[in-house]
């Protein structure tokens, strides 16, 4: 157990953070509690707009929805995205650094072109149906697209990149003769894995698992386009509020829920997960 | 005192090119449209004229974006000069007193189809929601109106709907339904929404023109509810796409200027332009898109104008916009209700 700094010793060097924090304030923090006034001061002062939104059950629905779209992606990109970044940190050098590569190339390459290329592949009369139904596996195009299926497919596929970057970062981290060291003392490959190089993967999963996660709950044009309208997500619900209705305080109130429930499991992720998912210190 | 002279002389050089550069920076349009190829037709048969008449450039910018517009106005920096706006919206936007009032000295509201003019909105185009259907998957089966959408048994296959909640899906819901025409307004919200259960697992939902124009093309969706401007394109692409205007569906866009516009006065000469016979015609022309402008009929070209809104005067129905300003938000919250459940 290291013992916890003094109060005046983790302070010390605060006076340096205060051009950021100035940054902070005026270019973030301030918009955002702008916004956030909306919320309670349109388009009459009280909390009307709470109100609307906690009274219809539709609501509750669109919420659910964007946190079971954002649990699911984020589950997806792990699984998909883990033994990527294991397969980068293995293969030799250059290997690895021509998949890196390639993953980050994925990330450059405009978002909507993605998109749509998604809906090409998994559409009714896309590739893959066509190729399924030519040799006589399925008879009836799947519905993969317009609906749940075609979200999570979407959206996992952008979010791998955010898991990769850091999970990478701490497998190589990792000192291999730990590892050899396990097996030297009689652990077999699967305690190895489990009980050594997952725990040792862990900051990694947690930090890319959290970016992926809070990413996903404001995602909005991978949703909308290969989505069906039963899968609104709350970004959608506050753009329509915004540029159709012009209806701020709705907009507004939605987009605070989503913070707290935001924050609220960016708590418990800490509570869970003591360490900074930024840093390696044991701050909390 | 030669030196004096000198300085005198420079400062007013470089006053007289403040002040000119001032004159011509007063001079020029912002206009702000959809992107893609509309706004292309737009600059080529608007603002490209206009400027070379006039003199007074005009800057393209865009996309339309109804946020936007409301925050320039609130903060009091407003950029955009001309907006191309949904017609409900143009309504709903004057009512909370966003936009300028309209100068009919300049703009001959005369000319215009009453339908698509107002105080603070001149007509940019309208077009109608038509029922497309793709031939190769219907076969000879041809649907004849929107009651077709939902007789799943006789055309089968998915059905392509708009997906914002604004005038189209449910007055076509009514109509199929069996409501008349001059009886549609009050929506029925109750009846329309019945109906459309009746086919919610079969309908996708398209948010722009590029992706209604996929899902048909592609036979993703058998058929739905276009923009008629998108299916006179697939058609002239030779996609296997047919097009019923049965009951075709009225909608526009209007163009407005934000309220506290740096260049009013320019504006309105630009919708003065925008909005005339030739300027209408010109644009219609290039989008089979139909004009506002009701001596604009006669410019238009002979193989292009029987597949304009204007040729089917007869069957259609135009959308209650000002309904739709007053209601839309309370709409919408049915309408999401509905979607989720």
């Amino acid at each position: 157990m290291t013992q916890s700094p003094s109060l005046a010793q983790r302070w010390r060097g605060a006076s340096n953070l205060v051009p950021a924090l100035l940054f902070l304030g005026l270019f973030f923090l301030a918009p955002l509690i702008g916004l956030l006034l909306r919320g309670v001061l349109e388009p009459v002062p009280g909390l009307g707009n709470y109100e609307q939104l906690f009274a219809n059950s539709a609501y509750a629905r669109v919420l659910l929805n964007t946190f079971s779209v954002a649990g699911l992606v984020t589950l997806f990109s792990l699984l998909l995205g883990f033994p990527l970044a294991w397969a980068i940190t293995l293969v030799p050098r250059g290997w690895g650094r021509w998949i890196l590569n390639i993953v980050l190339l994925s990330m450059w390459t405009s978002l909507l072109a993605r998109t749509y290329s998604w809906l090409v592949l998994l559409q009714a009369s896309g590739v893959i149906n066509k190729a399924l139904m030519a040799m006589g596996i399925i008879d009836q195009p799947l519905e993969m697209v317009h609906n749940l299926t075609g979200v999570v497919i979407g959206m996992s596929y952008i979010m791998i990149p955010f898991i990769v970057l850091p999970l990478q970062a701490t497998m190589q981290a990792i000192d291999p003769m730990i590892l050899q060291a396990g097996s030297i003392c009689g652990a077999s490959p699967w305690t190895n894995f489990f009980r050594l190089f997952l725990p040792l993967c862990r900051p990694g999963l947690f930090s890319g698992g959290l970016m992926v996660f809070v990413m996903s709950l404001g995602y909005y044009v991978t949703p909308a386009l290969l989505g069906g309208a039963q899968n609104m997500m709350l970004p959608e619900f506050i753009i329509q509020q915004v540029q159709s209705f012009l209806n701020w305080g709705l907009a507004s109130a939605g987009a605070a829920l989503l913070i707290v429930i935001t924050l609220v499991l960016f708590y418990f992720y800490l509570k869970l997960q003591p360490e900074s998912p930024v840093g390696a210190s044991n701050a909390r | 005192m030669v030196l004096n002279k000198r300085a005198t002389a420079v400062l007013f050089a470089g006053l007289l090119s403040v002040t000119s550069q001032a004159l011509l920076a007063a001079e020029s349009v912002n206009f702000v449209s959809w992107g893609g190829s509309t706004q292309d037709a737009q600059k080529q048969a608007w603002a490209d004229p206009f400027s070379k008449a006039s003199g007074i450039t005009v800057v393209q910018d865009g996309p339309t974006d109804y946020g936007k517009l409301k925050a320039m106005v609130e903060s009091g920096n407003v950029q955009w000069d001309v907006v191309d706006v949904e017609a409900d919206f143009a309504l709903r936007a004057a009512a909370e007193g966003l936009l300028e009032p309209l100068d009919f000295k300049v703009i001959d509201r005369d000319k215009i189809d009453p339908r698509f003019v107002s105080d603070h909105g001149v007509g940019s185009f309208f077009f109608s929601f038509v029922l497309g259907y793709n031939e190769g998957k219907l076969g000879a089966n041809k649907p004849q109106d929107w009651s077709a959408l939902f007789d799943t048994k006789t055309f089968p296959g998915k059905r392509a709907l708009y997906k914002w909640p604004s005038p189209g899906v449910l007055e076509l819901a009514l109509l199929a339904d069996g409501v008349a025409a001059d009886k549609l307004y009050p929506l029925d919200l109750d009846r329309a929404f019945k109906k459309l259960d009746t086919i919610k697992k079969d309908i996708v939902w398209w948010g722009g023109g590029a992706q209604s124009q996929q899902l048909l093309a592609s036979g993703e969706a058998s058929m739905g509810q276009f923009w008629n401007g998108r299916i006179h394109a697939l058609q002239e692409d030779g996609a296997p796409v047919g097009v019923s205007w049965k009951q075709n569906l009225v909608m526009a866009d209007i163009l407005v200027i934000p309220k506290g516009s740096k260049n009013k006065d320019a504006a309105m000469k630009f919708l003065a332009n925008a909005s005339s016979a030739k300027g209408q015609a010109d644009f219609s022309n290039l989008t089979a898109y139909a004009p506002v402008n009701v001596d604009s009929v006669q410019r238009l070209d002979s193989t292009l104008a029987p597949n304009l809104p204007t040729a089917y005067a007869k069957d259609q129905i135009t959308l209650d916009f000002a309904y739709w300003a007053k209601n839309g938000p309370a709409i919408a919250t049915r309408w999401n209700e509905w979607l989720v459940k």
